[in-house]
């Protein structure tokens, strides 16, 4: 009990003091709203470790890793082929690596707990992906790293092209997941949540290794603004989000016929939970819909441009304001709004990824 | 409201068509994809610019309407919802609730409860009936109800904002006729009345090309196949356009120096725009959004490939015309594109990486009878497997792929030594001197057959001078039995070979200053060369143009947009966000504690208008707390 009152004194303190150290000795490299949302990280860090404790010890492990790993690199790229712990372990690489074979063994664990509900078994699943999460995240912090070592003015945050934001993708649909499996303290739903993660990073394997997509590429021009840092996170939460709402959907009409209803938690917390996840989802995908109007007003000259990932965009938005409606103001519940929400995940990847795979646009960042 | 669902459904639809059906392409685009028939149908549908179809402006509109009835005839209710205390309930109806319960008290202490219900946020009003019942009636979370209302005044506003930067005033112009799209290429002066926009034109999003060192105070509004012309309350100056590169090549930044001077005050602004920072001036916003060629001047070297010519020099500009007399025929050089970089994937060391092979420039040459070639020639050498070759490809239509003209480098990385080597094949003298002596190293002796030997290679040579080896290889196919042709060709390319070596090693001796061939070898210098040489036949045209300097004239595209419902866009959408945010997170609660006169009770009942699984634990967390309070 002391020994957590104390981390959490420390993690207030680091999320302080971490940042102003970035502030002090990286300004000149800053704008005025990079340097706003540097602090705002922290700050907001803080808040969302006052509501969930364990958010704080990601944030602390990945930090710490990361450290490492820089130290280690010796502000030299080619280390991480020579130094044996970057080349296996904390190399951006070798850390999304890691993430990648992590979660598909949880993925494994988690089924095998809803079969033998063997406690072992839950708490093992639910650490690997703990594991793989804060491995994911050192791994995007590291390359965050790595791309200054290849050149001061080819540095970025890495969530510019498709390789890193499906990394993300599996990192922020994790780590809800976590959030809700430890809030609700019941682990069946990792087995269903944890497939669309899987799948993400088989795309992620697919993606490295036919088509090198791992290589760090500099920013075109229309991307280097302090924007990114909001409106793509932004977006992922919201992608993450319903992500989880069609899968805890799935389990829910599986429950519905009948099947493994014994092993998975009522119907009523699955309908619960699909409508928290579709609610967070909305309210971030609003946001970060609004905000990439406000970044487009200012790159491309207009807040709205009936690009087809804009329309997407709305199309997804409509649909989910929908589901919402339907709910909220007219009470419905049921496999009707569970169907829905599983055809709402089709219409968001194909925002997400089948415009980028068929259309063409201003958003053509990320193409295979 | 089952209305604006079905209006809202048909926007998504109409929304998805316009992302798969590619909007604003050239109509020739849609009649080829679609056929005649096809292409004037979706056009009367208004599909090649969905979002500003009339149809789906009608829509929007009607959308802003039937929305606009539904919060004018809800919101008095809300509102008047939301200050009401339902004090008049009785018993009987309370105790109906899920969560109703009859607690024992002590004393009835309605301070102490009201603290309580102060602290946890409620509001509430008390009533003594009377019957000497009293009854507190509170809640909190009222503004649930209110994102109702905020969420869908939110919509409104929205579409309003986007209906005033959308063209809707234009349009009606156009059809009463006042307005019309102009279709000509006319110059400015030319421009009728009915084709310009005044200042005053209310919003738009307009295009401006502006070359390095001009000043304009029109830009042009693309209107389907074409333009109006929009006057602008100021002049647009443009210093100094600028791109810049990652040392891999890439784009980094673009950058235009603009003064921009108001006509009415002559108010001036020097700023430098790129991408993500636009400059705004009297209510208009100035974008980055593009660049091309500024009509660039090229300084050229013009080398004749099948003649001992010296080169002869030619200047040329960008978008201008050189015409040329070429063994008498009539050639048209058009100059389309100068590019200062080009990244190319060029083999270094092992592998393929994105490298900027320096620049190159894009020209069409017409024939007489109108037919033209599209050539990019590139001014300095590239590795080509572990050589080094001046480049420039030809296609006969912009669909084929280019076919590259590769021409070997010299030792001195010049173009000279291809130029000499093939002005020595085309001096006949030069030539029969480097035979006599190929003949006299194969028969030292001389004698009869070497004569015939002789005939014979300089037969070989003449055909490969005149045609390259698809010459020499004809008079193989019609002279030597087929058995014999394998073999007779391989000795032909041999002696074809000899003599390139041969004719450099004179010029050596005759040269010694030139360092062009100053190789450790030079077989492969000939032989690149030969190869040159013979595909400068393909080429289409007889001519090489070696770019020797430049004069880099940019032009950069900028957008200038007045958008005027943008402020309204952002405030309806800081509405949107507080709306869903209050209808999510707001769990509204009523609560009533009711005391009859004489009784040792109280009825308490607690609800909700959402119900929720957690909301039966807060009811029994607060139920348990209130008990305490009254014990």
């Amino acid at each position: 009990m002391t020994l957590n009152k104390a981390f959490n004194y420390l993690f207030i303190i680091a999320m302080l003091v971490l940042p102003a150290i970035g502030l002090i000795k990286f300004h000149e490299y800053m704008d005025r709203y990079e340097m706003f949302i540097l602090a705002g990280t922290g700050l907001t860090f803080i808040l969302i470790n006052k509501y969930w404790r364990s958010f704080g010890y990601i944030v602390s492990s990945t930090l710490i890793l990361s450290f490492i790993s820089i130290y280690l690199y010796q502000g030299i790229l080619l280390t991480n082929e020579k130094q044996f712990f970057l080349k296996y372990f904390l190399s951006s690489q070798s850390a999304i690596m890691w993430m990648c074979s992590l979660y598909p063994l949880s993925l494994l664990m988690y089924w095998f707990y809803l079969f033998k509900k063997n406690s072992f078994l839950g708490n093992l699943a639910s650490q690997l992906t703990w594991i793989a999460t804060i491995m994911g995240f050192t791994g995007l912090l590291v390359r965050w790293y790595e791309s200054y070592l290849i050149s001061i003015d080819v540095g970025h945050i890495p969530v510019s092209n498709l390789y890193e934001v499906f990394v993300l993708f599996c990192l922020i649909t994790a780590l809800l997941h976590l959030y809700y499996e430890q809030k609700m303290n019941r682990k069946e739903l990792g087995a269903f949540i944890l497939i669309i993660i899987s799948i993400a990073v088989g795309f992620i394997l697919w993606y490295t290794f036919s088509k090198g997509a791992d290589e760090i590429q500099p920013l075109v021009p229309a991307l280097q603004s302090y924007w990114m840092k909001i409106h793509v996170p932004a977006n992922f939460i919201g992608y993450g989000a319903f992500a989880i709402a069609a899968m805890i959907s799935i389990a829910y009409l599986l429950a519905d016929k009948g099947i493994l209803k014994s092993r998975l938690p009522s119907l009523i917390i699955l309908d619960d939970l699909t409508y928290k996840a579709i609610a967070i989802g909305f309210i971030f995908f609003t946001i970060a819909t609004i905000l990439g109007a406000v970044w487009a007003a200012e790159a491309w000259g207009g807040y709205w441009s009936w690009d087809p990932k804009e329309t997407w965009a709305l199309i997804v938005w409509l649909n989910y304001a929908g589901w919402l409606h339907l709910r909220l103001v007219k009470g419905l519940r049921g496999p009707m709004l569970a169907w829905w929400s599983v055809i709402g995940l089709l219409i968001t990847t194909f925002a997400f990824l089948g415009v980028n795979l068929f259309l063409s646009g201003l958003h053509s960042y990320g193409e295979l | 409201m089952r209305f604006a669902i079905t209006m809202l459904s048909f926007i998504g639809i109409a929304s998805v068509i316009g992302t798969i059906l590619k909007q604003n392409e050239p109509y020739e685009n849609y009649i080829i994809k679609f056929g005649q028939f096809w292409f004037e149908f979706f056009e009367a549908m208004g599909l090649y610019n969905v979002y500003q179809a009339f149809w789906f402006l009608a829509i929007l509109i009607f959308l802003i309407l039937s929305t606009s009835f539904c919060v004018s005839r809800n919101s008095p209710k809300i509102i008047k919802e939301y200050k009401r205390f339902q004090l008049n309930a009785r018993e009987k109806s309370l105790s109906s609730f899920k969560h109703s319960y009859k607690i024992p008290i002590k004393e009835f202490n309605i301070n102490k409860l009201e603290t309580f219900l102060l602290k946890n946020k409620f509001r509430f009003k008390q009533q003594f009936n009377n019957d000497g019942s009293v009854i507190i009636s509170a809640k909190k979370g009222d503004f649930q109800k209110l994102g109702y209302i905020f969420t869908h005044l939110a919509i409104i506003i929205i579409s309003i904002g986007g209906l005033m930067d959308g063209n809707l005033v234009l349009k009606m112009q156009e059809l009463t006729g006042s307005k019309k799209i102009i279709y000509e290429d006319l110059a400015l002066k030319d421009i009728p009345d009915s084709g310009k926009l005044t200042t005053s034109n209310f919003s738009y999003r307009a295009q401006m090309l502006l070359r390095e060192g001009e000043k304009q105070s029109v830009a042009v509004l693309k209107a389907k196949e074409g333009y109006f012309i929009q006057d602008l309350p100021f002049v647009v100056g443009l210093n100094d356009f600028r791109i810049e590169h990652y040392s891999t090549g890439q784009p980094k930044s673009f950058e235009s120096d603009l003064i921009v001077e108001d006509k009415k005050t002559g108010e001036l602004v020097k700023k430098t725009i790129n991408v993500n920072s636009p400059l705004s001036f009297n209510g208009v916003t100035i974008y980055q959004s593009s660049f091309e060629d500024g009509g660039s001047e090229l300084s050229l070297d013009l080398w004749n490939l099948h003649s001992s010519d010296k080169p002869s020099p030619m200047k040329s500009v960008i978008f201008k015309e050189n015409e040329l007399f070429l063994d008498k025929k009539k050639y048209l050089f058009e100059f389309n594109d100068f590019r200062k970089f080009n990244i190319l994937d060029i083999e270094i060391g092992n592998e393929k990486r994105p490298t900027n092979v320096g620049p190159s420039f894009i020209y069409k040459v017409r024939n007489e009878s109108g037919q033209a070639n599209e050539y990019q020639t590139y001014q300095f050498p590239m590795n080509i497997d572990d050589s080094s070759f001046f480049v420039s490809g030809m296609r006969k239509t912009p669909q084929e792929d280019y076919q590259y003209l590769k021409l070997p480098a010299d030792a001195n990385g010049q173009l000279d030594g291809f130029m000499i080597f093939k002005t020595l094949l085309n001096s006949p003298d030069k030539v029969s001197d480097a035979i006599e002596k190929v003949v006299t190293k194969s028969f030292p002796n001389g004698g009869e057959k070497s004569q015939i030997y002789f005939e014979g290679v300089k037969r070989v040579i003449s055909e490969f001078i005149a045609g390259g080896y698809s010459q020499v290889a004809e008079s193989i196919d019609s002279s030597v039995s087929v058995d014999n042709q394998k073999r007779i060709a391989n000795s032909y390319i041999k002696i074809i070979f000899l003599l390139g070596q041969e004719l450099i090693e004179s010029y050596k001796i005759n040269n010694p200053n030139n360092e062009s061939f100053l190789f450790e070898n030079n077989q492969k210098f000939v032989q690149e060369s030969l190869t040159g040489f013979n595909d400068s036949f393909f080429y289409g045209l007889p001519i090489f143009l070696e770019l020797k300097d430049y004069v880099h004239v940019q032009s950069s595209g900028l957008q200038l947009t007045k958008s005027p419902g943008q402020f309204w866009v952002y405030l309806g959408s800081i509405l949107l966000v507080l709306g869903i945010f209050c209808m999510i997170y707001i769990q509204e609660v009523r609560l009533w504690v009711f005391k009859k006169k004489t009784n040792k009770d109280v009825l308490l009942a607690i609800t909700t208008n959402r119900h929720r699984y957690e909301f039966d634990q807060f009811a029994k967390k607060i139920t348990q707390q209130i008990r305490k309070i009254l014990n």
